[in-house]
């Protein structure tokens, strides 16, 4: 049985304002199953859908089997939850808070200490005010509240925001345990690299619709690699070599697109006089271009290097910038009263 | 109802609950006084003219004798105020201000059902106001008795004081849970809720201040209060029945509205 499985879920908000449109996915047990897409796309939406936050005005959501709207209050006892920008109660210390929080699921927090651990928590911290703390100690904080019960699911909504590279580090391997364990992750994110480290399966969302879900390994696997050799002596012919595209020479350096089994390329430039080879890794951001740019509707250029968000610098990433105005007013979920 | 929820909430409040029900014992304790003190001296004044009558009759209170002079001290702007700030404050907060904090999201993130949230939230403002209510009382008690006038009240007849009390109080707390989970943000819940609690007031002093619109009192919740009648043995269910309407048609619409409306991701 899946552990979340929406069936066309929708939500709309009056009218003219679709927040979320038909999203049909199925997320197993024991998977990190990523769910990506830029601010608006409506991925907090999905995620209010399956807590009960909201109701659907079209399909249907399970979780553990378990209808969202009928059972939503059995849905949450099962899962931890960390919110996008979380706000916390701010004159509580870190340790009140944490006692608090885990109060309200009314059963023991058996991983808060390996948590704070991990996420090097002093005891000196945890007596502060929570209003006292960083941006980078409140998220940390608040992926502890989401974990500390060692729920089933984790649905966790952009939670690496803040933190900084040791610390992001250090939640990868929380995840990686987690998975060991057999509990399933749910991350919603717009950082693909993220999503490329850690995850098993993504789902790309844009503008309230499932786009695209793969498997991230099939999707690097997919990946043309970018290859650059410089030589020192006469052009090499790679015509014929299988996956080898995009041959280009100029000034010594040979330029070309690697896909697949890296064995015959290897033997093709067996004995070449290479000087220097550099065989880029396939990152998700470009399989992800590649694979759907037609489809997203986005020029299938190549991103800018090292850029890992889908909102980069990058000409594509310009464009799905500007998605974001049309579709902020349908994140937003709604009329405000 | 959720005791975390509950404990939480109460140690979040308890520095403010401590202010109101010191402030409220004062000011009730003062009311006795002032009538055993000044009484004879007020009646005077008012009888002589220089003050107009009507002033004699503020809110249905006086000072010339011990029952009314505790329904003075009720239906004063001060004890208004004291009674308003968890009564009505902490009840428009309760949801909205959490809303616009965006706490809310993490507390329902647990398993909790709203109408469970709202119950507990309910019960601590209830709680709130019963003791802010006996608050006043036992402080109108204790002056009494250290002036020695205490006998000229039954004291048997202050539960029925207090009950009418929390009940009208309670009328407004519930008014203002009720628009507290309506909206997204506090000001609207508490402006809504203020607005009600300060036209009811105002309908109430003016008819008790200028006989032609007497007949304004009895579209407020105020006047159902009658803190002096009670003191003195007249006994009308009407009042407390009325009041008791409102919290049950308060809490009927919040029952339901509650859980259906959305929650969208705060802004």
């Amino acid at each position: 049985m899946s552990v979340i499985a929406t069936d066309g879920l929708g939500k709309r908000y009056g009218r003219s304002i679709t927040a979320l449109e038909g999203l049909t996915i199925d997320v197993e047990p024991g998977e990190i199953f990523g769910f990506l897409g830029p601010n608006g796309a409506g991925k907090s939406t999905t995620i209010r859908l399956l807590l009960g936050f909201l109701h659907p005005t079209a399909g249907r959501a399970t979780v553990f089997g378990l209808d969202t709207e009928r059972s939503s209050v059995e849905i949450r006892a099962r899962v931890g939850y960390l919110p996008g920008g979380i706000a916390l109660y701010d004159s509580l210390t870190g340790h009140d808070l944490l006692a608090y929080l885990a109060d309200l699921y009314d059963r023991p927090a058996p991983d808060r200490a390996e948590l704070v651990d991990r996420f090097e928590f002093s005891d000196r911290d945890l007596r502060r005010p929570v209003r006292d703390y960083s941006r980078g100690m409140r998220q940390k904080i608040g992926i502890v509240q989401a974990l500390q019960h060692d729920p089933e699911l984790a649905i966790l909504d952009e939670p690496t925001e803040g933190l900084d590279p040791l610390m992001q580090r250090a939640f990868y391997g929380i995840l990686d345990d987690r998975r060991a364990r057999g509990r399933t992750i749910f991350l919603s994110s717009h950082v693909l690299s993220e999503v490329e480290r850690v995850c098993d399966r993504v789902a790309i969302i844009r503008k309230g619709r499932l786009a695209a879900l793969q498997d991230v390994a099939a999707l690097l696997a997919r990946r043309k690699r970018n290859v650059e050799m410089r030589l020192d002596g006469p052009p090499l012919s790679l015509e014929g070599v299988p996956g080898v595209s995009g041959v280009m020479v100029r000034d010594g350096l040979l330029t070309c697109h690697l896909e697949g089994d890296v064995g015959p390329f290897l033997r093709a430039i067996a004995g070449a006089p290479v000087v220097d080879l550099t065989i880029e890794p396939a990152h998700l951001e470009e399989a992800f271009l590649e694979f759907y740019a037609e489809e997203l509707g986005l020029a299938p250029d190549r991103p800018s290097e090292g850029g890992t968000h889908i909102g980069g610098e990058g000409a594509t990433g310009r464009r799905l910038e500007d998605d974001r105005a049309d579709e902020a007013a349908a994140t937003s979920a709604g009329p405000r009263r | 109802m959720s005791r975390a929820l509950l404990g939480h909430t109460l140690r979040a409040q308890r520095l403010r609950l401590a202010a109101v029900v010191l402030g409220l014992a004062a000011w009730g304790f003062f009311m006795p006084v002032i009538y055993s003190q000044f009484g004879v001296q007020f009646k005077q004044l008012f009888e002589s003219g220089v003050i107009p009558s009507q002033f004699a009759q503020f809110g249905e209170g006086d000072v010339f004798s011990l029952a009314g002079a505790i329904g003075l001290g009720f239906i004063h702007p001060i004890a208004l105020l004291l009674n308003s700030i968890l009564g009505v404050g902490f009840a428009a907060g309760a949801l909205a201000g959490e809303r616009q904090r965006g706490t809310l999201e993490v507390l329902l993130a647990r398993p909790l059902s709203r109408r469970v949230v709202y119950a507990t939230l309910l019960f601590a403002t209830l709680l709130f106001i019963a003791v802010a209510v006996a608050a006043i009382l036992a402080g109108n008690l204790a002056g009494a008795a250290l002036f020695n006038v205490i006998r000229e009240i039954d004291v048997a007849r202050m539960p029925i004081l207090w009950l009418n009390g929390v009940l009208l109080f309670a009328a407004f707390g519930s008014i203002g849970l009720a628009a507290s989970a309506s909206f997204d943000r506090l000001s609207p819940a508490l402006g809504v809720t203020l607005t009600i609690v300060l036209v009811s007031y105002f309908l109430e002093i003016l008819g008790s201040l200028w006989p032609d619109a007497s007949w304004l009192q009895a579209y407020s919740l105020f006047h159902y209060l009658k803190p002096r009648d009670v003191l003195t043995g007249q006994v009308d269910l009407f009042g407390p029945g009325l009041m008791l309407a409102v919290i049950v048609v308060a809490v009927a619409y919040a029952l339901v509205e509650f859980p259906r409306r959305d929650l969208a991701a705060p802004s």
